[in-house]
């Protein structure tokens, strides 16, 4: 009874710790990169119920962001427009595509011959009032978590575009996730806003680019007129936890 | 320079103390205290180590076959089809509105966000309340929400009506019942019995239906209009005289058992906002102006706890000493009537013990000639309202401080209801709101109502009245209808207007009369058919709406009759009290009211200011009594024993009140006349008169929802039909049983430091910084060092190292890169609280904060940001004797928000940390529950989710996922701005940060948009200044602020040294809580100063709170020093 374990056993030990090291890594390395909003959330492009597309309607008519929604630079949800706000162009263009029919039926609801007026056979609650129909439900794409208070209004108003956090929507003829949305996305833009800043009137020009000459590069000409404006509005984007959660 | 006070005169005044057992200084509440956290609160109750770990096991497992597939769960956003005009979603709207209540319609602003109510707030356009409001309108957006509030209307199915167990509730739509009440002709055999309401459109329609021959009759448990009906019968007018003080002008006040502060009285913080400016002192020249409060009651009421000279009087003897008060006043004016004189000496036979008491308080009303108020308590008898009204007579307040308005009173009482009921000439009964058959037992309702054919009834919820009835209609809830109505002192008139649709099939009173009336009409038309046929405001109906409050004028009377004739014909009985012949009180409970509360979780879960009892009412009773019970019935258990050893030289087992922080309560029988008796805990309370019983009407319903199912003891079967609220020849005898009391006053004991400070006007002149000659922190170096006297403004942005070795962030604006524009900061004035408790209920509703149920309250995990502590004070006692004299201090207690905060050094995820302009933030997401923070805290603020409160009813905590899962109508009325929190976080409070987030938003976006409106430019340009981006002072209230009725509470920047809170702070009378900790709490408090008057008996000069500082720095054995301190 000389040896129980043969010779090759000596390195187990090793090898345990480097495959466990190696698994670890990879785990670690995995959970990254899959478990974090830059995989997860990034690029989810759900389809809507009614074929919205940016690309022609921001893009192309030149929309502003506002016109459809218009609680963006008041409030702090920039809301998803009302039927009503479709039907403003469409009840003239386009008024008898099928693909529009959801938002037409929101629209109208207990009006059901469609002529704006409220009947009293169409009235069938019986409250004197047009009752809308059934809601279009657009699925949420952009969602922050229920503890992170964000707020469209203070962005919007103090130079930061829709395009940092949404990207090139007036390009995505379906819009999907662009950024993580992540604490440390937000953070970073926190930390360094002059990177981000641009005029007020440039804020729903997604296409804009800070102007910039031979000598310095376009990222330094930003960074420059960035600093600039964050001196002389006094922005200060907070960075403690106060600043989003509640 | 240490001993200053300690001159051995001074030390006599007052030992704070909190509780019985605190006081006896039991071996209980030895380790109670030692333990610091109360029993359960920190500990896993019941689960082993390894039994978690197999559990543990068990969940991962499960956890990672969910993994799979996990992607997040779609949503959809669902806009409307025809957007409303002017609606954002995020912003929240606000309307005016009020709440109906038995003593005036409330003037209200409610908050909505996305059309659910969220928030009531006072309106502020009511000057008298100036935008506060009292504990009760906070609590009564909850019932809006209330999952077991009537889903509809209903048919009771039963054949057999008023057998409670087998009335079987058939959903019928209310429309078919309206209808049904549309056909009734036969007016003259329709009675209806309401609860009282200011309502004008329904007293209008009650007029319409009087004209067509339907009897109206109201019946209310806490009768309000006694007084006015009693002094009208006693002065032979016709209608009804209500006396309306204005506190305001009042530089001496006498309450005779009344709580006109309080919940008891009506009006309370309409009487508070005037009342307390009166005690405001910011410096020495204002303690000379300060008014001044005397008290005579029974009960201990949060009136008693501000009075500046308390006497405890029974309820029975306050006739007598109204008439002692009256001889005094006579003899001072020099009036002479012998007659009446004659009279009063009959009438206050056996006070003599008080006469001087009477002779003193009298001789400083007569003093300051129309500037007193005496007002005398709704429950007490037609004597003492005549009384009171000849007091005020003769000293001349009737034309400044009082004001006697005309009411007129068209419906009959329960008692003509009863008659007409039993004479059978009744066919069609509607009960209208109250909840007449809980309130009086005594009556035999099914026996009455057999002979009528059809019962109606609006209610709430189907209750104890609907039993007896065959149609139960669903009432909406203010927050669902149109009404207006005048408030109590009926000189405004504000709307009710709806915030949201019904959100079941109910109906409005006015509709229900509506349909009586044949007409079926909504309370929207009848409301607006009302105000522009004769509703008497002068504006449009928009206006009105958008104002809230419109003036009308009161009719007052002008000539006031001469009370003499009546006075002389009060009758005159002797009433002796003693242990076999106890008078029992009768007052409405704190948490349910008259009971309509009895379904609010953040009414019961209150703790009542002064027993801090919480879900559950008690027969209170004095020392003295407690000791003579304890006498005749040994082991009773309500009094601690004084320690003792036993053989071995240990402290022996005390049978003492408080078990492990449990109250154990022996339950007695309590007895009035033959057929009264009623079961309840008794709670000793000092304070009270000795042979008096204070019993709450409004718990132990039998009939009512989820949450107050249970709760409390029903006392209602001592009810008289009458408004009579009093009764005598009562007895106790024990039954053997124990009932076990969630009480909060021992939770956080902070024994023996000066942490309520406060002095007697008078020294307070002298002494202006008297605050700062107490506590440890002045025998210490300073607190700041070197920075001691650096302004508030520089110690907030710096945060001056003083002498300490640890750096310290510097948040100075030009030094830092993380700058904080405003510094946070909160003044509470002790002198103005008087314990009503809104602000913990104002707390509950803006910050999410839930219930967590009586059991879990028991094990002292009760979530409220804000407590009310309060403390008892008395003069040197002997032995382990209870005192019955005490005074009362309130302390109101949330996160101080400290800039050393202990809390944030100890958390190992960082989950609390310092924000830059001086909020201790917590990040819920970040807590993983260690709860090191709340062991760290040494004001106890912190609370922990031990439970998904906010998912699980309070039944069903500990069945975790596998119970059921609230109602999800609850989570309606939660306020979208701030996290809901779940199971394992801590929280606390955030100084309202919310608000305050939403307040620079606003302020920085308003700047920007108008410097580029202004300029023109495209914005690169601008210059914005700080003061442009600073949020002005006054623009954040926090929610507990805003409800204050006396305006304790202040809160502002305190980097601006024009701002509220910055002044305030800088009063000499500003001290920090346990300041010798260097915590450096942004929350201070102002001393409180009592005024009392120096030739009253019961005076005592010394500043109280030395005393209990003074006990723990220089305790009695130290003898000999004390020798040496007296010759400094």
């Amino acid at each position: 009874m000389r040896n129980i374990f043969p010779r090759w056993t000596n390195t187990i030990p090793v090898k345990l710790i480097i495959s466990l090291g190696l698994i670890g890594g990879v785990v670690t390395a995995g959970i990254t990169y899959y478990a974090t909003p830059k995989y997860t959330r990034v690029g989810y492009q759900p389809s809507q119920p009614v074929e919205y597309n940016h690309e022609f309607h921001a893009g192309q008519l030149g929309l502003d962001c506002r016109y459809c929604h218009n609680g963006a630079d008041k409030s702090s949800h920039a809301n998803i427009p009302g039927a009503n706000t479709c039907m403003s162009c469409h009840k003239n263009v386009k008024a008898d595509s099928p693909l529009l029919e959801p938002i037409r039926n929101s629209y109208f609801g207990e009006d059901t011959n469609r002529d704006g007026q409220l009947s009293e056979e169409e009235d069938i609650n019986g409250d004197g009032l047009l009752t809308s129909g059934p809601a279009v439900p657009w699925v949420r794409i952009h969602k922050t978590p229920d503890y992170v208070y964000f707020n469209h209004a203070i962005h919007v108003n103090r130079g930061i575009s829709c395009v940092e956090c949404h990207g090139r929507i007036d390009q995505m003829e379906v819009v999907h996730h662009s950024e993580p949305l992540s604490m440390s996305f937000c953070l970073e833009c926190h930390r360094k806003p002059e990177e981000s800043l641009r005029p007020m009137d440039e804020v729903t020009n997604l296409a804009w680019q800070v102007q910039h000459n031979q000598e310095e590069s376009k990222d330094l000409a930003q960074i420059h007129a960035g600093l600039k404006i964050k001196e002389n509005w006094g922005v200060n984007p907070p960075l403690s936890c106060t600043g989003c959660h509640r | 320079m240490i001993q200053t006070t300690q001159n051995s005169e001074e030390i006599q005044g007052k030992h704070y103390w909190k509780s019985l057992d605190d006081l006896a200084d039991t071996p209980g509440f030895r380790s109670w205290v030692d333990s610091e956290f109360p029993e359960g609160a920190s500990l896993m109750d019941g689960v082993q180590r390894r039994g978690f770990l197999k559990v543990m096991a068990a969940s991962f497992g499960l956890a990672g076959l969910g993994m799979t597939g996990c992607r997040r769960p779609e949503h959809t956003i669902l806009p409307h089809g025809r957007s409303p005009e002017e609606l954002i979603p995020g912003i929240p709207a606000y309307y005016s509105s009020s709440r109906p209540t038995s003593a005036g319609f409330v003037p209200l602003i409610i908050e909505s966000h996305e059309g659910r109510p969220t928030k009531i707030e006072g309106n502020s356009s009511y000057k008298l309340s100036g935008g506060s409001t009292d504990v009760y309108t906070q609590a009564s957006i909850l019932d809006l929400y209330d999952p077991d509030r009537s889903r509809g209307s209903f048919i009771n199915e039963n054949e057999s009506q008023g057998n409670e167990s087998s009335a079987r509730w058939k959903k019928t739509p209310s429309a078919e019942i309206r209808n049904n009440l549309a056909n009734i002709e036969n007016f003259d055999r329709v009675a209806i019995l309401s609860d009282s309401n200011f309502s004008s459109l329904r007293k209008s329609l009650f007029q319409k239906l009087g004209q067509k021959g339907v009897k109206v009759f109201t019946h209310d448990p806490i009768d309000f209009h006694n007084p006015e009906n009693c002094l009208s019968k006693a002065l032979g007018i016709d209608s009804s005289l209500r006396a309306i003080p204005n506190f305001s002008k009042a530089k001496t006040v006498l309450s005779l058992d009344s709580d006109f502060l309080g919940h008891r009285e009506p009006n309370s913080s309409v009487n508070t906002k005037q009342f307390m400016p009166g005690r405001k002192v910011l410096s020495p020249s204002d303690a000379k102006k300060m008014n001044r409060l005397y008290s005579v009651e029974s009960d201990l009421s949060i009136t008693g706890g501000v009075a500046d000279h308390r006497l405890r009087l029974s309820s029975s003897e306050i006739e007598g000493f109204s008439a002692l008060i009256l001889i005094k006043l006579l003899e001072l004016s020099g009036e002479k009537k012998p007659k009446l004189l004659e009279q009063l000496t009959l009438l206050s036979q056996g006070l003599d013990n008080h006469e001087k008491w009477a002779t003193e308080s009298a001789k400083d009303l007569f003093e300051k000639p129309k500037q007193s108020v005496v007002v005398a308590g709704s429950h007490l008898p037609s004597s003492v309202h005549l009384l009171t009204y000849k007091i005020n007579q003769i000293l001349g307040n009737q034309s400044t401080c009082l004001e006697y308005l005309k009411v007129d009173n068209f419906a009959g009482n329960l008692s003509s209801l009863c008659e007409s009921l039993e004479k059978e000439e009744i066919e069609t009964i509607i009960f209208l709101g109250g909840n007449p058959v809980y309130h009086c037992p005594s009556v035999d309702w099914v026996d009455l109502l057999k002979s009528t054919k059809n019962k109606y009834r609006l209610g709430r919820s189907i209750d104890e009245t609907s039993q007896v009835c065959d149609f139960h209609i669903g009432q909406s809830h203010f927050l669902e209808s149109w009404d207006m109505g005048t408030n109590w002192s009926e000189d405004i008139c504000s709307p009710v207007q709806p915030i949201i649709a019904p959100l079941f099939d109910t109906c409005s009173d006015t509709e229900i009369l509506s349909s009586l009336l044949g007409e079926n009409k909504n309370s929207h038309d009848l409301l607006l058919e009302f105000f522009e046929s004769d509703a008497g405001v002068s504006q449009k109906f928009e206006d009105f709406l958008k104002q809230g409050v419109a003036n009308v004028e009161p009719s007052l009377l002008a000539n006031l009759p001469n009370p003499d004739e009546a006075v002389l014909e009060i009758s005159t009985d002797v009433i002796t009290l003693s242990e076999n012949s106890l008078e029992v009180l009768l007052i409405p409970d704190f948490h349910t009211w008259d009971g309509q509360f009895s379904n609010n979780g953040w009414m019961m879960e209150c703790p009542h200011p002064i027993t801090k009892l919480t879900w559950d009412n008690a027969l209170l009773i004095s020392p003295v009594l407690a000791k003579k019970l304890e006498e005749k019935y040994p082991n009773l258990g309500l009094l601690p024993e004084a320690t003792m050893l036993n053989k071995n030289g240990q402290i022996a087992p005390d049978a003492a009140v408080f078990k492990d922080g449990k109250q154990q309560a022996p339950i007695v029988r309590l007895r009035v006349g033959d057929h009264h008796e009623i079961k309840a805990p008794l709670c000793v309370q000092p304070g009270l008169a000795d042979y008096t019983v204070v019993s709450t009407i409004g718990q132990g319903r039998s009939r009512v929802g989820r949450v107050g199912s249970g709760t409390g003891f029903d006392t209602c079967s001592l009810m008289h039909t009458d408004s009579n609220r009093i009764s005598r020849g009562a007895t106790i005898e024990p039954t053997g049983d124990f009932h076990i009391l969630a009480n909060v006053q021992e939770h956080w004991s902070m024994e023996g430091r000066a942490i309520v400070r406060e002095t007697n006007a008078k020294y307070y002149s002298e002494h202006e910084d008297f605050a700062q000659k107490m506590g440890a922190e002045s025998h210490s170096p300073p607190m700041w060092g070197k920075d001691q006297d650096a302004s508030i403004a520089e110690k907030a942005t710096t945060t001056p190292r003083g002498n300490s070795a640890y750096e310290h962030p510097d948040h100075t604006y030009e030094h830092s890169e993380t700058f904080g524009l405003h510094q946070w900061g909160m003044s509470i004035d002790l002198n103005q609280c008087t314990g009503c408790s809104a602000c913990v209920v104002a707390c509950q509703s803006e910050n999410n904060i839930p219930i967590v149920g009586k059991d879990q309250v028991l094990r002292g995990r009760e979530m409220h940001w804000i407590r009310l502590d309060r403390y008892f004070s008395s003069t040197e006692r002997e032995g382990a004797e209870l005192p019955s004299d005490v005074q009362v201090s309130f302390q109101g207690v949330a996160c101080m928000h400290c800039e050393t905060a202990p809390c944030e050094s100890v958390c190992p995820v960082n989950a609390t940390v310092h924000d830059e302009e001086g909020l201790n933030a917590m990040a819920y997401n970040r807590c993983v529950g260690t709860r090191y923070c709340a062991n760290n805290c040494p004001y106890k603020v912190r609370r922990f989710n031990f439970f998904d409160w906010n998912k699980r009813n309070t039944d069903e905590l500990y069945q975790g996922p596998l119970g059921e899962k609230n109602d999800s109508l609850v989570d309606m009325g939660k306020n979208p701005d701030v996290t809901v929190r779940m199971r394992g976080v801590m929280e606390k409070c955030t100084y309202c940060v919310q608000r305050i987030q939403e307040a620079k938003i606003r302020t920085k976006v308003n700047a920007q948009r108008d410097a580029k409106l202004s300029t023109g430019s495209d914005g690169a340009d601008l210059n914005l200044e700080v003061k442009d981006l600073k949020v002005p002072d006054g623009t954040i209230r926090t929610a507990c602020q805003q409800v204050c009725p006396s305006d304790a509470i202040i809160f502002g920047d305190l980097s601006d040294p024009e701002s509220e809170v910055s002044k305030m702070k800088n009063n000499p009378r500003d001290y920090s809580v346990l300041g010798y900790l260097n915590t450096r709490p942004r929350t201070t408090f102002l001393a409180k100063v009592r005024n009392p008057n120096p030739k009253m008996p019961d005076y005592s000069k010394k500043p109280h709170s030395y005393r209990e500082y003074s006990d723990k720095a220089y305790p009695a054995n130290h003898g000999d020093s004390k020798k040496e301190q007296s010759t400094h």
